[in-house]
């Protein structure tokens, strides 16, 4: 072994740092995780959208305070409760030189609602696009989007699709557009190395961008590298070598390391996963109403935001985020109180406590097992049980069937930050993420009536009904939303976080 | 040797094939968590929607067609399309497979290098402080989990020292035509020097952590089986004939020596697969034991499957040159 380290130094000096060759400037970002594909339309992946989003272009997209704000389009209105309509800008050009169209816009569209429109496969994403039904070109620089039923949030979900050429694609098919890029955005695509790094460089026929985000104008570096590096140690340790500028997914215990280091900072965002405890309440224990609300007393969600989560989280009262449209303000917040919780358990039957089993994924075992320690203290004697993700979500998310778990420390993502991705899912009768086997008909009816209402007042009202409703009725005990953390060098300047997980490289430069 | 015991051989590895095969299809359809379910993750999908990814996914039909149409496909090399690429899985594997073949190479070299040298030192200067050093040593390398010495190597020698990078296979400027695939070899051919020099201050770490294992063993192969040939009979007539020590050692012992070295490495070489999934992960490395290691939690069913079978072919294979190997250099020995 020693001869090997000695061996390791021998090189080392000889090779004697091949780093500081670039002269044009350059921003590299250590990610978790590398594209799946570069098709825009073929994948599910939050992380292989951060990624192509720096070169391709959505008709919408949204600002740092979540806004959506048009990109492509140059304006667009509701026409009717099915029907919007979208004006395109004038002189944006694909990165092979040829001008955007309705007709590409269109194609994008079809490409991805119509069944077998990726040679003769379907989109993936298809869902993201809920009800919409055609899509109409009324003329060259005008298109509308017709839905089978009203829709709302269409605005909020199209900022998740990128504009393809249709021209391009019928010539390179599927199959090229998973590895070549032909889009509107800031960056053109240079090299991929598989599992390796996305190299781009500035695009310098960029139309600027969206209008409302400043600011407007060509990329402010030359070449832009995703380099994946999946292991948080590796992430951090590249980012304080200085091998890369940004990192996400900083954890929690390295921010006071990253922060000392002379030249890198922390930056945060608001994240948008909302984490929560789902009560079986089908179960024997959870469903009365009462042991929950004690088992919410139990639970002291600022200390746990402080000393394990190094601050970095909003403690939540329900389902939403405080970020999320309908957030309801006034919900109540159940105060740390173990005696009360502990009296209350002993009302509802259970003065000598029971003893429970909270489930777990192993990146949360650390939180997991704070949340269970004060449940015991409080009479619920918990026990942690750590499984695997895709396992659990099979015992857990059952729709509807039969639940043998007590407990289950989880969390669900809502990138638009509108209730319908996450309430729905996780609250609705049987629906696919309802963990807790929660039923109520009454919210059932408020959740389909939200869904299709069109007036936006209407309809935020609606969301806040159901979240007292479900403040009150306690199928989970909603717990915080995480804040996503950043380790960024101290030469980058101009780059913000964003609160739907984007790194977007447009408005970044460095010294 | 004869060649038909050869093909005899080569034959018995058909049913140890199929049988991975069938042990890693069942394991990985029969382990909970469902890859459609994992795919959309927390989307709001209606049930026909899924119903209809769960259809182009191929997860809609019951388990004996499933493996029947995977058993079909895999005698001629297709498995399917990678659920999350989207792309030929074979595709995939072959972008991914050269990054950890060379990795392993260079550990293997390596820990020849290293091992060989040692282990006769330690034989030869048994019981010393030097033989006791060498004995702790190697019990560390085994024991040291690759994942913690790893991250220390990086710690060590990327963010204090800033002599080698953290991660990845070869910088961002240096462009290199691919030729065999193998960057250390491709940039030779081309001339590139300093874009070789880059690729191999990428492997050095890795290579380490990954050969630290295997050094260890073969070190302790070596001297042992050292210890012993220089006990038996035709090495004392060697001495008496006052042959030179030197001479003795490398002309008559050490070729004796290195017989069970060199068949402990060859199957050793398999287990360098297994390693590096983690030491890829730590390093960034772009290779095939990171991909199936992402695949598994995703639950990635063709991929994972070829990749296990391509590992049990590559571990067989191994074995097999092993053996004959062994053969070869031992006559006394038969197939």
């Amino acid at each position: 072994m020693r001869f090997t380290t000695l061996l390791a130094l021998a090189t080392a000096m000889a090779i004697a740092a091949p780093a500081a060759l670039t002269q044009a400037s350059e921003i590299r970002v250590g990610f978790t995780n590398d594209a799946d594909t570069l098709d825009p339309a073929n994948h599910r992946k939050r992380e292989t959208e951060t990624i192509l989003r720096n070169m391709y272009d959505g008709i919408l997209t949204r600002d740092g305070d979540m806004t959506v704000v048009p990109e492509l389009a140059e304006s667009f209105r509701q026409v009717s409760p099915t029907v919007y309509e979208f004006t395109l800008r004038k002189g944006v050009t694909f990165h092979d030189g040829s001008e955007l169209t309705a007709e590409d816009v269109k194609f994008t569209l079809d490409r991805i609602t119509v069944e077998g429109a990726m040679d003769g496969r379907t989109s993936p994403r298809k869902s993201l696009l809920g009800p919409v039904e055609e899509i109409e070109i009324v003329d060259d620089r005008t298109i509308r989007i017709h839905l089978g039923e009203p829709w709302p949030i269409l605005p909020a979900m199209l900022p998740f699709q990128e504009v393809v050429s249709k021209a391009f694609v019928e010539k390179v098919g599927t199959d090229g557009l998973a590895t070549q890029v032909n889009g509107t955005g800031p960056f053109r695509l240079v090299d991929w190395r598989r599992g390796d790094s996305v190299i781009m460089e500035r695009f310098d026929g960029y139309y600027g961008g969206a209008d409302d985000i400043a600011p407007v104008g060509k990329a402010c570096v030359d070449r832009v590298i995703f380099k994946v590096i999946p292991e948080n140690a590796s992430r951090v340790a590249a980012l304080l070598a200085g091998d890369v500028d940004i990192i996400n997914d900083l954890p929690a215990h390295s921010v006071a390391q990253v922060k000392n280091n002379p030249g890198t900072d922390v930056v945060t965002a608001n994240g948008t996963r909302s984490f929560f405890v789902a009560l079986n309440t089908q179960g024997d224990i959870f469903d009365d109403p009462k042991v929950r609300q004690a088992a919410m007393h139990a639970i002291d969600k600022d200390l746990i935001i402080d000393r394990i989560l190094a601050g970095n989280a909003v403690a939540i009262e329900g389902i939403l985020s405080p970020d999320a449209f309908g957030h309801n303000r006034e919900l109540t917040v159940y105060d740390y109180d173990p005696e009360l919780a502990r009296a209350m358990l002993a009302e509802a039957g259970y003065p000598d406590g029971v003893d429970l089993q909270l489930d777990t994924e192993g990146a949360y075992k650390d939180v997991a097992e704070a949340v269970a320690s004060l449940l015991t203290k409080a009479g619920f004697r918990t026990t942690v049980v750590v499984g695997e993700g895709s396992q659990l979500s099979s015992k857990w998310r059952t729709r509807g069937g039969e639940k043998t778990g007590d407990m289950y420390f989880t969390s669900w993502g809502n990138g638009s930050l509108d209730p319908y991705g996450i309430f729905v899912p996780t609250h609705r009768t049987n629906d696919r993420g309802n963990s807790a086997g929660y039923s109520n008909p009454a919210l059932d009816e408020i959740l389909d009536e939200a869904g299709v209402e069109a007036d936006t007042e209407k309809r935020a009202a609606l969301y806040r009904k159901a979240e007292a409703i479900v403040n009150e009725d306690l199928p989970y005990l909603y717990l915080w939303v995480p804040q996503d953390i950043y380790g960024v060098s101290r030469r980058l300047k101009g780059w913000k976080p964003s609160p739907d997980s984007r790194i977007n490289l447009h408005d970044a430069c460095v010294d | 040797m004869p060649m038909g015991k050869l093909v005899e051989r080569l034959l018995q590895l058909v049913p140890v094939l199929l049988g991975v095969s069938v042990i890693v299809f069942l394991m990985m359809a029969l382990t909970p968590g469902d890859p459609v379910e994992i795919m959309i993750g927390d989307q709001n999908v209606t049930a026909q929607e899924e119903s209809l990814l769960r259809q182009d996914l191929g997860l809609d039909l019951p388990l004996h067609e499933r493996f029947a149409a995977f058993l079909g496909n895999a005698v001629t090399g297709n498995f399917g399309l990678s659920f999350y690429h989207r792309r030929p899985v074979m595709d995939v594997i072959a972008e991914r497979l050269p990054a950890t073949v060379e990795l392993s190479l260079v550990a293997l070299l390596l820990a020849l290098v290293t091992a060989i040298p040692l282990g006769v030192l330690a034989a030869v200067r048994k019981n010393t402080i030097l033989d006791r050093l060498a004995t702790v040593g190697s019990l560390l390398g085994v024991s040291l989990p690759g994942f913690w010495f790893g991250i220390l190597l990086l710690m060590l020698f990327a963010v204090h020292l800033h002599v080698l990078p953290v991660s990845g296979r070869i910088g961002f400027s240096s462009e290199v035509q691919p030729i065999t695939h193998f960057l250390l070899i491709d940039t030779l051919i081309q001339g590139r020097f300093d874009a070789f020099l880059d690729a191999l201050s990428h492997v050095i770490l890795p290579a380490i952590t990954l050969g630290l294992p295997m050094t260890a063993i073969l070190m302790r192969v070596t001297r042992t089986s050292m210890l012993e040939v220089m006990r038996s009979d035709y090495i004392v007539f060697a001495e008496a004939k006052g042959l030179s020590r030197h001479r003795i050692l490398f002309r008559h012992a050490l070729k004796n020596a290195l017989i069970p070295t060199v068949s402990v490495a060859a199957i050793e070489t398999g287990s360098l697969l297994g390693g590096n999934m983690i030491v890829e992960t730590v390093f960034g490395w772009p290779g095939l034991g990171r991909l199936v290691v992402e695949s598994i939690f995703l639950r990635n069913y063709p991929l994972v499957q070829a990749a296990v079978l391509l590992y049990a072919l590559t571990y067989v294979m191994l074995n097999f040159v092993a053996d004959i190997l062994y053969t070869m250099l031992n006559p006394r020995v038969k197939l």
